[in-house]
């Protein structure tokens, strides 16, 4: 495997004029939406809008895992920091996303314990040097999941140590909001990291039930104009498949032992997303036999009766749904910046307004 | 905004700046003061770890105090260190610290004059904190005060490799790359230049914020702006294993031991050259130019042809989720 080929001008310049000569034949303007905020992010980084035709559009889905994490959950955390007086660790950009008041680094000032974390080693690491519960607050899809499953199976957990879990899994995710109507598009990117873990193979209800070409990519430049080109194609010869472009990295099974992990140590159960409402077999929810790391189990929960998922004039909701650009959003870049974040999208790196707004896009 | 101070007031990026404008109302537009024949800069380091790969706290405290001396065209002369030490420090480590500080002092030809020291409880600091303030006399008054429309943008060498080594042991992602930090003090890598005839204008080290945030400052409420080519800019390729497995660009890691120099168009290549004779600054090279109609922006050139704006960061960066 010869990684510079993906990033080798010369190659690139040569997709971008075959993306061309293709989308020439398309008869309407197309969408393609990719459901990975590492992908918006090359994209921005790479500036690849500026290379398509007009009648391609990449929009963003529901990719960031920070971004549908929900309000409610948020509440609860902070809540249960408050009122029980333990340490909550989570990543780093989950402490800035907003609650429906606060945001777990605004909880800190009425006197919240939160502490950030790089990953759940370290949140193990310090509930060893804590006399207080510690709650790790576990978001993410499937790659960060694997990532939680092996700890708890592989490590010695201090019994001061919890897990509130609301990681998800993202292909029953979109195929659900397909299956609703709620998005539409002519095209999938497949993610990277986690068709790596979840594989392919579960993609191909996609192509099937809705006739949607889906190809997974990597992350360099070239790897998602060829994905591109690969659904421009299919398009153009009305098919619909599931192609790898990525194939250094995904497979069609994926990566069955993190798969069985997780299968040890999770159930597939409901989920809220931010915006998109409960979605069946989309949540990561910790077995009984695992009940003594569940936060949820130790803890008096207490969830709040009304949430407020997205404020007034915030259009994550559409931007997650690839229905808005970021720039659709009238609050985007004024009220709403990294440094002060409306709405989810704003906060992480995976985040499409933050994405956006990185990237001087509307300014 | 928030009304407390947060950890990314100290991040060195944007709210940093709006920090120092708002509060202090300080103008930020120099790393040092010039006053006079003399410059003068003061800065305090705080570092998790505080012996990292390349250097430590010490070697770190005094070459950027140099540092910041030479951006104002001037040569460090005399440096004063103040220490906050918590109780509980282990004197072996502070001696590892003191020396490599004389060390560098040395090799930069400049003297530590005077000192205070300070004791805290424990738990009241992270070891040790070391302010440093420097006094150096001006060569060549360097104030970005005659920066031009065409005007080239210089690197003495490759970005992000104090940043991402310094993540790597502290985030104990041990990524087995051989990558070591850049720290070090820059007065003969940039002394010859002031002393030549080469037409500099404006020169500042890509510190916290990196690369990213430097150009920014360089050009924030100015007349210009920048355009720089991304594939002339070195980067190690230790350096792009990390920052592909973070998800962070090298542009916003921090660097010890670079320059970012803008010189009159014309002096570039000869300037390059001179660089490249001192092992410091032998990767420099010419990434960029300023450009009058981008005023205070900075927009990078992607090696295939598309542009993007290369924003302030606005806090550090975090690595990536998954
Ligand atoms: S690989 Fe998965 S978790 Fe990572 S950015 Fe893409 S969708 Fe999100
Ligand atoms: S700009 Fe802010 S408020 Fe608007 S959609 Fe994005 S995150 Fe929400």
């Amino acid at each position: 495997m010869n990684l510079e080929l993906f990033s080798d001008p010369q190659i690139v310049k040569k997709l971008a004029k075959a993306i061309q000569t293709e989308a020439a034949k398309l008869k309407k303007e197309i969408k393609i939406m990719h459901i990975c905020g590492t992908h918006e992010n090359s994209i921005i980084r790479f500036g690849l809008r500026d290379l398509l035709p007009a009648n391609i559009r990449v929009i963003a889905g529901p990719g960031c895992p920070v971004c549908v994490t929900s309000s409610r959950d948020i509440d609860a955390v902070i809540n249960l920091a408050l009122k029980e007086n333990v340490c909550i660790t989570t990543f780093g950009d989950m402490l800035k996303v907003p609650g429906s008041k606060l945001s777990l680094h605004g909880a800190k000032s009425h006197g919240a314990d939160i502490k950030m974390v790089y990953s759940i080693y370290d949140a193990i690491e310090l509930s060893k040097n804590s006399n207080k519960p510690v709650v790790f607050f576990a978001c993410g899809f499937e790659t960060t999941a694997a990532g939680t499953a092996a700890a708890i199976l592989d490590l010695k957990l201090p019994s001061n140590f919890f897990i509130y879990s609301v990681h998800k899994y993202t292909p029953d995710g979109v195929y659900a909001l397909l299956k609703s109507g709620k998005i539409d598009m002519d095209g999938l990117i497949l993610p990277g990291h986690a068709s790596a873990i979840s594989g392919l193979r579960t993609y191909e209800r996609f192509a099937f039930e809705f006739h949607i070409p889906s190809v997974a990519a990597g992350f360099e430049a070239a790897d998602i104009l060829l994905a591109i080109l690969l659904i421009v194609k299919q398009i153009n010869s009305n098919q619909a498949k599931v192609e790898n472009t990525y194939n250094r990295v995904i497979n069609y099974e994926g990566n069955t032992k993190a798969q069985q992990i997780m299968d040890r140590v999770f159930s597939l159960g409901e989920a809220i997303w931010r915006g998109l409402g409960t979605i069946e077999h989309t949540g990561y929810i910790l077995k009984d036999e695992f009940a003594y790391v569940d936060a949820t189990k130790h803890f008096n929960f207490e969830y709040p009766n009304h949430y407020i998922e997205h404020k007034k004039g915030c259009r994550c909701r559409d931007v997650i749904l690839g229905k808005a650009q970021p720039t659709d959003c009238p609050l985007y870049a004024k009220h709403c910046t990294p440094y002060n974040p409306v709405g989810p999208c704003m906060v992480s790196d995976e985040g499409t307004c933050k994405n956006f707004y990185d990237g001087g896009i509307g300014e | 905004m928030s009304d407390v101070i947060t950890i990314d007031h100290g991040s060195g990026g944007k709210l940093t700046l709006e920090l120092i404008e708002n509060i202090f109302k300080a103008e930020n537009g120099l790393d040092a003061a010039i006053l006079d024949d003399l410059a003068f800069t003061t800065d305090s380091h705080s570092i998790k770890p505080l012996f990292f790969d390349g250097g430590d706290i010490g070697k770190l405290a005094v070459s950027g105090t140099v540092n910041d001396l030479l951006c104002v065209g001037a040569k460090p002369l005399y440096i004063s260190s103040a220490f906050i030490i918590e109780a509980g420090f282990e004197i072996e480590k502070l001696q590892k610290i003191v020396n490599s500080m004389q060390e560098e002092a040395r090799k930069a030809n400049v003297k530590i004059v005077c000192g205070d020291t300070k004791v805290v409880e424990k738990g009241k600091c992270d070891g040790v904190y070391i302010n440093t303030s420097g006094i150096g006399k001006i060569i060549k008054k360097i104030d970005g005060s005659n920066v031009e429309d065409g005007d080239a943008v210089i690197i003495t060498g490759s970005i992000g490799d104090h940043g991402f080594s310094i993540m790597n042991k502290r985030e104990n992602l041990n990524i087995d790359v051989n990558l070591k930090s850049d720290v070090t003090q820059l007065s003969d890598v940039i002394l010859p230049l002031l002393n030549s005839d080469i037409d500099i204008k404006f020169m500042r080290d890509p510190t916290r914020g990196g690369l990213a945030m430097c150009l920014n400052e360089l050009c924030y409420k100015r007349h210009f702006g920048f355009e720089i080519y991304e594939d002339k800019i070195p980067i190690k390729e230790e350096v792009r294993v990390i920052s592909e497995i973070l998800g962070i660009e090298p542009y916003f890691a921090a660097n010890e031991g670079k320059m970012v120099i803008v010189v009159k168009k014309e002096d570039a290549p000869k300037t390059v050259e001179m660089l490249k004779k001192n092992p410091k600054s032998k990767d420099a090279a010419i990434i960029g130019e300023v450009k009058n109609s981008l005023q205070g922006k900075v927009v990078l050139i992607t090696p295939f042809g598309s542009k993007r704006i290369l924003k302030m960061p606005v806090s550090d960066k975090m690595p990536r989720i998954c």
